[in-house]
């Protein structure tokens, strides 16, 4: 372990191989549109990187939280249209993490397939706590 | 347990409307997605197909079948953590018959393999943990009077496809190391006409296996494979390619024994037998336990379980080098030394790993035992 924590303790650079890709992706979306991501997972950074990485993208104006199968955050950078995105699982520990470089984060929208079913409740619901409704409607 | 069959031939529900039925909404299956996208190295963008893929698929049918093994694959398999995302995956299928986990028991068992072989017939997935034994007419394991052959054999033939969980079932692992004396062999070895994909690890990483069957699942398809049957996205890469100490490693910094000032600085542990540099798999990215930690970050070098015949590549605890004259002793300088190393270790190793698939295929040429043993 004490390797991990000695490597851990001072960043790479990697922090800006990322901010230079995000800047990229970034390009993109304002040109074409084209959303990307980039999965943090799955790069050998250091906590110190990410903590660069963190100040370097710096806080913006959204910030959600979201309860589905374990915890989720999804919030906004300084840079517009960048997002860190963080799915945690079981005990509440990290499961995936990425930088979503799009208008919004998909996560955030209710599916068509969610929505129906939450129309069909509210029906259900009004049919059975307001007699007639059902007949009237 | 199979529950998707139903008598009256009314379709199963998909598992997008199964599970909104107990209010488990799309973003649970996209978050899933993201984290399955995520440790398979897709582009995070193929989440959203997969969300979509796995809403409309229908729960999948699965027979386990455990040979010649310890239950390890199926322990490190059941501790894909608490109810959460990552256990998503124990709600898109139906384990149908796995005779350590299912309730029933003799006669039953087996009334529960041949119902799901008969019920799902063409689509069901076959999961085996453990190698099989030829020799002898494969009298050292049988189940409910059949050899482990005969049970492969027959259960096998309908199905989709078959996935070869743990190095015995992949490359005949520790029941075929030297001198292999029941005729141990992998499952691809007797399987030749049905897509196998070969998960192995001692045991394979949990995430190993839901990501794989996740994928099937989603996009009805076999991910990309290795020339050894392994999926790219889990084994594409080596331990020391993504190991946290391989910089130390090109500095020429190795620790000389687990306890010296080399140990204690974290320093690379290929001179006190580390295969990392050869052996492929995930174990330094999705690491184990919930992601607390790989074997390397405990401090000890990587054993190379995922490799054909790593039981029989040398001590564990020599380096890979380590043959006549070693190559460590010609390596001038520390950084030269990191890629002379590499190659000649790797060199050596294939020519190991061919003498050893070697012997075991010649084992299933001649399974009665008669080869020269």
């Amino acid at each position: 372990m004490s390797g991990a924590t000695c490597r851990g303790d001072r960043p790479t650079g990697m922090a800006y191989s990322v901010l230079a890709e995000i800047g990229r992706l970034l390009e993109a979306l304002a040109g074409s549109g084209a959303s990307g991501a980039i999965d943090l997972r799955s790069l050998p950074l250091t906590e110190a990187d990410r903590t660069q990485l963190h100040e370097l993208l710096g806080p913006g104006e959204v910030s959600a939280e979201l309860e589905a199968g374990g915890r989720s955050t999804v919030r906004e950078t300084a840079y517009p249209g960048v997002w860190w995105v963080t799915h945690r699982g079981a005990g509440d520990k990290v499961a995936s993490e990425e930088i979503a470089v799009c208008p919004v984060p998909s996560i955030l929208a209710a599916h068509p397939a969610d929505i129906a079913v939450a129309a069909r409740r509210i029906r259900q619901t009004l049919d059975e706590s307001i007699p007639g409704q059902a007949e009237a409607s | 347990m199979a529950d998707n069959k139903t008598c009256d031939r009314k379709p199963a529900p998909t598992l997008g409307e199964a599970l909104a039925e107990r209010g488990i909404s799309r973003r649970s299956f996209l978050k899933f997605a993201s984290y399955t996208a995520s440790i398979m190295a897709l582009p995070p963008a193929a989440a959203t197909a997969m969300a979509e893929g796995l809403a409309a698929a229908r729960r999948q049918s699965v027979i386990w079948l455990s040979f010649q093994e310890c239950t390890g694959c199926t322990e490190s398999f059941t501790r894909a953590k608490a109810p959460s995302i990552e256990d998503l995956i124990f709600d898109f299928i139906s384990l149908d018959y796995h005779h350590t986990l299912q309730n029933a028991s003799g006669h039953a068992a087996e009334l529960a393999r041949e119902q799901a072989m008969e019920e799902n017939k063409g689509e069901y997935l076959v999961i085996v943990d453990g190698s099989v034994p030829l020799k002898d007419d494969g009298v050292y394991s049988t189940i409910a009077g059949m050899t482990n052959l005969q049970m492969l054999r027959d259960t096998v033939r309908d199905a989709k496809a078959v996935i070869s969980v743990g190095s015995c079932a992949a490359f005949g692992g520790i029941p075929g190391a030297n001198p292999n004396p029941t005729g141990a062999v992998a499952i691809d070895q007797i399987i030749t006409d049905k897509p196998v994909i070969n998960l192995p690890g001692c045991p394979p990483i949990p995430e190993v296996m839901t990501g794989t069957v996740a994928y099937l699942l989603s996009f009805a398809g076999i991910p990309e494979l290795d020339a050894l049957g392994r999926p790219r996205a889990f084994f594409g890469e080596a331990i020391h390619d993504r190991c946290y100490r391989r910089p130390f490693y090109e500095k020429g910094l190795f620790a000389k024994g687990f306890d010296d000032e080399g140990a204690r600085q974290g320093w690379c542990l290929y001179e006190v037998g580390c295969k990392g540099p050869v052996t492929y798999n995930a174990c330094a990215t999705l690491k184990w336990n919930g992601g607390v930690s790989f074997p390397i970050q405990s401090g000890h070098g990587c054993l190379g379980c995922s490799e054909p015949g790593f039981w029989d590549l040398g001590g564990f605890y020599k380096p890979l080098s380590t043959g006549k004259d070693g190559v460590l002793k010609y390596a001038a300088g520390a950084a030269v030394a990191g890629a002379a190393i590499g190659a000649a270790s790797a060199y050596s190793v294939r020519a190991k790993r061919k003498k050893i698939m070697g012997n075991a295929t010649q084992a299933v040429a001649t399974p009665s035992g008669k080869e020269d043993d």
